[in-house]
């Protein structure tokens, strides 16, 4: 994979996984099966890329960590955003939109324009 | 606490590496089976379920590496946030503890800061005269001073002058150097007529700059093509400082400027603060054969002669050529030089009877062979300076023990509040590393004092220009306040170690038993042992320089001034040159506040003359040392102050075409004629066949090389029976001769002929510099060591009266019990003179066994001096009685009933 994929990849991973701990607390199999569900499984990500975002947002102090107790009773890790992650999630969120804009413009601008 | 290892978990959050693996494979575990639990509820197996979750995930392992790695970096980051808050904290803490009392933080303060400040200055001397290589001189180690060693008369003697005709030997022979250099300086007149001043003007061959990397301020420096034989152009390099100083910085390249004897144009500027070898900038450089030139009089004998040795040499080594080897291809050279010079000159000792050998030496001067005392003493300063550092952290060692020993209580409460021993620790090192900080601050203004202090009166051959406070100044006082820091902390940390929590709980704030302190006693009685040393050094420096100031020299210094002339190009024969002398003696007799004046050829520690002696009846006078020549006018011994002491003196009568005269010292007649009487004897100077010259006096003996080992041979021949018109004058002045100078210059260059000009020099500033090295060692010891005495006093003050409130209690029992105000005192007293007996011995010991080495700097003192140990000793234990006496009265009022009741 290129550098810019990675980088872009790496973005784009970051986004989804703020995006899903914005309604609360989650484990990262939760947060696996909020991803899939939303994208309808048309981005095929491995699930392990899922969790490496999860660990390096922990470091960078976007999120934190406890372990709790799942919905069927067993020892889980429960990620959730902090301050810094949520302003992350809303500049990410700006970007994206944005850039997601300009290429629809782009391709709905008619050829000889 | 290893009881509380299972609890660990519950109660703290940090986590290890091992807790990261484990936790990384518990959150895997945990997304798995959720996976597998997911997919069997849709119908898959086990192990069908299981694939397609590992489908799904990717590579398990690089994700579990990654995730490894992720998070001890985190946990990393997440444990150096977490100490750098609890320093910050306890920092915090310890700065507010250090404000509630201002009292004792000052007084730490000062104490470090006079010993962090007396090192800072030492380091600053030192460094100049022995570490610091010269400025613009890229990897100094490859550049080496040359010197010149022959065993001449029982002795080696190393010497960095040598010949131009030497130097360009060893420039033809030479593998080993990337650049071969000479250079030489001297004091010449810049400009002309009322403003010419002499002034230093270095000699530097082009390879010289190339030795440097110093691009030039303005212009360009000589080339190759300017510096050849027979005549080198005339062109100069301005220094700096003086194109800034005298020239005001216009533009003067171009220009001409009148050096010694003639017109130089100036065709660069060095670069600032470029001062090349030496300690002091450089006026002008000009190139090597133009300063030849400058000394043999416009002739060519300074590059012909092997026996002119005007210069010196710098070589800068190949890459990857040892000093070693450079020394041995040097005395190589050397031989076969000396061995040619000896073909011209076969009266020489053969190279393997004077030994000579050549030696590529450190590029500092004072690095090598021949080290000045200055240097010596400077360095045993440096040694001084630290034993006041040692003094100085013993005593704020002891005043923070007394302080943790206050806080005995707080300490136990914070201890027993689960505050961990190591977090207590480190808060108290802090502590103590932050006044280190304060000293190290405190160090410096002291420093920037006393270091311009003794800039200005000890050493002022040096340029002190730039600023005290360089970096290396700086880097050292760092590293001298952590180094106080560190051992001021260690003593409140080792006591705080043993801190009994229970005990001190458990004792109110009235110690029922007081505790000797042995760590607090043992470094007060470092303290005061060392500044036994410090003192005793003291006097034997003041003593040998009292000693030096008294010594008869042969000569009163103070009033006499010498007078040179400096032709300047005027053309004149020896013989008009003689005559102008005689008009200048004349003229310096009539001035007023002059009492005497005389001719003299020679100058005591400034110029000899020594030629071969042949007395009948000796074999050879050469093997008996070396004899140095004066020639004198009638009127010299009033003029110099030198006693006759048998004889008569040189008179008018020994006119020339008279019988040859000659008076010698004292010593010299005992050295040739031993019990035998020197009045009358013949001696012929110079050869064999000259007639022979009478003794008709002895004179007292001079010191004219060295204040210490002077052999005193000398003899004096009469001027009128001398080559005419050479030498200067010596003028013996109403009062001191400084305050003269002035006017007797411009009296006698009232009678100079055209360019040239007169050059006045007391004859203290010649001698002075020969005193320097006891002074400095007077003055520095007696400053270090009242310094050290005062802190140990304080030191000693502080210890008694804590002890003495520790022991309020057990004193006002033994008041109620009967006790009287003397016994009290006796009881404090005795406490206080135990500890400076035991100070006073161990002090004298160091002083008895570090006596050897410092004998040689000292000047007719015995480093054992029993009178000065006797003083130091009784003063030392009288300054610990005076110091405890208050606290013992404190103690003797102790009033039983408030005693007994407090607390």
């Amino acid at each position: 994979m290129a550098r810019d994929d990675l980088e872009l990849m790496q973005g784009t991973l970051d986004l989804m996984v703020l995006k899903a701990l914005t309604w609360g607390p989650l484990h990262g199999y939760a947060v696996a099966g909020w991803v899939a569900r939303a994208t309808d499984a048309d981005l095929q990500i491995e699930e392990g890329a899922l969790y490496t975002a999860l660990h390096r947002m922990e470091k960078r102090g976007w999120l934190e960590s406890e372990w709790g107790l799942s919905e069927n009773n067993r020892k889980a890790k429960y990620y959730q955003l902090t301050a810094v992650g949520r302003r992350q999630l809303r500049t990410q969120a700006d970007r994206w939109t944005r850039y997601a804009k300009a290429v629809f413009r782009l391709l709905e601008t008619p050829q000889g324009a | 606490m290893e009881r509380g290892s299972r609890f660990r978990r519950l109660f703290r959050l940090e986590r290890g590496a091992a807790d990261v693996d484990h936790d990384i494979g518990a959150e895997l575990d945990f997304h798995f089976a959720m996976a597998v639990d997911e997919l069997t509820a849709r119908g898959m197996t086990a192990a069908e379920a299981r694939r397609e979750a590992e489908r799904r995930f990717g590579s398990v392992d690089r994700t579990r590496e990654e995730l490894v790695a992720l998070d001890r970096a985190r946990l990393g980051s997440e444990r150096r946030a977490r100490w750098g808050a609890t320093v910050a904290q306890d920092l915090r803490y310890a700065a507010r503890g250090l404000r509630r009392k201002p009292g004792f933080t000052v007084a730490v303060m000062l104490t470090l800061g006079l010993g962090i400040g007396a090192n800072a200055t030492m380091f600053g001397i030192v460094d100049r005269l022995l570490f610091r290589p010269p400025a613009y001189l890229p990897n100094p180690a490859e550049v080496n001073r040359v010197y010149f060693s022959r065993f001449l008369r029982g002795e080696e003697r190393n010497i960095s002058n040598t010949s131009y005709r030497r130097y360009q030997d060893i420039r033809a022979g030479a593998t080993a150097f990337a650049e071969i250099a000479g250079y030489w300086r001297a004091d010449l007149a810049i400009g002309v007529g009322e403003e010419a001043r002499e002034t230093s003007v270095a000699t530097v061959s082009p390879e010289f700059w190339r030795i440097f990397d110093a691009p030039p301020a303005r212009g360009r420096f000589f080339r190759p093509d300017e510096d050849r034989l027979p005549a080198a152009a005339p062109v100069t390099v301005l220094g700096y400082e003086y194109w800034q100083s005298a020239l005001g910085g216009r533009d003067v390249i171009g220009s001409r400027l009148h050096i010694g004897r003639r017109d130089y144009t100036v065709i660069g500027i060095a670069p600032k603060g470029f001062h090349a070898l030496w300690l002091t900038p450089s006026a002008a450089y000009i190139p090597l054969a133009a300063g030849g030139a400058e000394i043999s009089d416009g002739g060519m004998d300074f590059a012909t002669e092997y026996g002119n040795q005007w210069m010196e040499i710098l070589v800068r080594r190949k890459p990857g050529v040892s000093a070693e080897a450079a020394s041995a291809e040097l005395t190589r050279l050397y031989r076969s030089s000396y061995a040619a010079q000896r073909l011209a000159q076969p009266q020489l000792e053969s190279v393997e009877k004077v030994r000579a050998h050549a030696l590529a030496t450190p590029v500092q001067r004072e690095r090598g062979p021949n080290q000045t005392t200055v240097a010596k003493v400077a360095v045993w300063l440096i040694g001084v300076s630290l034993i006041v550092l040692v003094i100085a952290c013993a005593n704020v060692g002891n005043l923070l023990l007394a302080r943790a020993l206050g806080r005995r209580r707080e300490i136990a409460v914070r201890l027993a509040l689960g505050v961990s021993r190591r977090r207590l620790l480190g808060q108290l090192f802090l502590e103590s590393m932050l006044l280190a900080a304060l000293g190290g601050v405190a160090g410096l203004v002291f420093a920037e004092w006393g270091g311009s202090l003794i800039r200005a009166t000890l050493l002022p051959d040096a340029a002190w220009t730039d600023a005290v406070f360089d970096r290396r100044v700086l880097a050292f006082t760092a590293l001298a306040a952590l180094a106080a820091g560190l051992l001021a902390g260690i003593a409140p940390v080792l006591q705080a170690r043993r801190a009994d929590v229970a005990a001190a709980l458990k004792a109110g704030a009235r110690e029922g038993t007081y505790q000797r302190s042995r760590l607090r006693m043992g470094l007060l009685v470092i303290q005061c042992a060392l500044s036994v040393v410090l003192l005793v050094g003291a006097a034997l420096f003041v003593r040998s320089f009292r000693n030096v100031h008294q010594l008869r020299l042969g000569f009163d210094p103070d009033r006499l001034l010498y007078v040179a002339t400096e032709s300047r190009g005027e053309a004149l024969t020896d013989e008009q040159m003689g005559l102008l002398k005689e008009r200048l003696l004349d003229g310096a007799r009539r001035l007023p506040g002059v009492e005497q004046a005389s001719r003299g050829v020679t100058v005591p520690f400034q110029r000899s003359v020594d030629v071969s002696l042949y007395v009948p009846g000796i074999d050879s006078v050469d093997r008996l040392g070396i004899f140095t020549q004066q020639a004198v006018s009638p009127g010299y011994f009033e003029t110099m102050g030198t006693r006759i002491l048998r004889g008569r003196p040189i008179r008018a009568t020994d006119r020339q075409g008279a019988p040859l005269v000659m008076v010698v010292s004292a010593s010299m007649a005992r050295t040739l004629w031993p019990g035998g009487e020197a009045i009358g004897q013949c001696v012929k100077v110079g050869s064999d066949t000259m007639p022979c010259a009478e003794v008709v006096g002895v004179a007292e003996d001079v010191k004219r090389e060295s204040l210490t080992d002077d052999a005193g041979l000398l003899y004096y021949l009469s001027m009128a029976q001398y080559p005419p018109g050479v030498g200067g004058l010596f003028v013996r002045t109403r009062g001191l001769a400084a305050a003269q100078a002035e006017s007797v210059r411009r009296g006698l260059q009232a009678l100079m002929p055209g360019a040239a000009y007169v050059n006045v020099i007391p004859m203290d500033d010649i001698v002075g510099p020969n005193m320097r090295s006891w002074q400095l060692g007077a003055t520095m010891f007696s400053a270090f060591g009242i310094l050290a005495l005062l802190v140990a006093a304080v030191g000693l003050y502080s210890v008694i009266a804590y002890n003495v409130s520790q022991r309020t209690h057990e004193l006002g029992v033994r008041v109620a019990l009967g006790a009287r105000t003397h016994d009290i005192l006796r009881l404090v007293l005795t406490d206080a003179m135990r500890l400076a007996v035991v100070a006073v011995v161990l002090g004298t010991a160091a002083v008895i066994l570090a006596g050897r080495w410092v004998e040689p700097l000292l000047f007719g003192t015995s480093a054992r001096d029993p009178l000065i140990l006797a003083v130091i000793g009784v003063g030392l234990l009288a300054i610990a009685g005076i110091a405890s006496f208050i606290p013992a009265i404190r103690a003797s009022r102790v009033d039983p009933a408030v005693a007994l009741t407090a607390d």
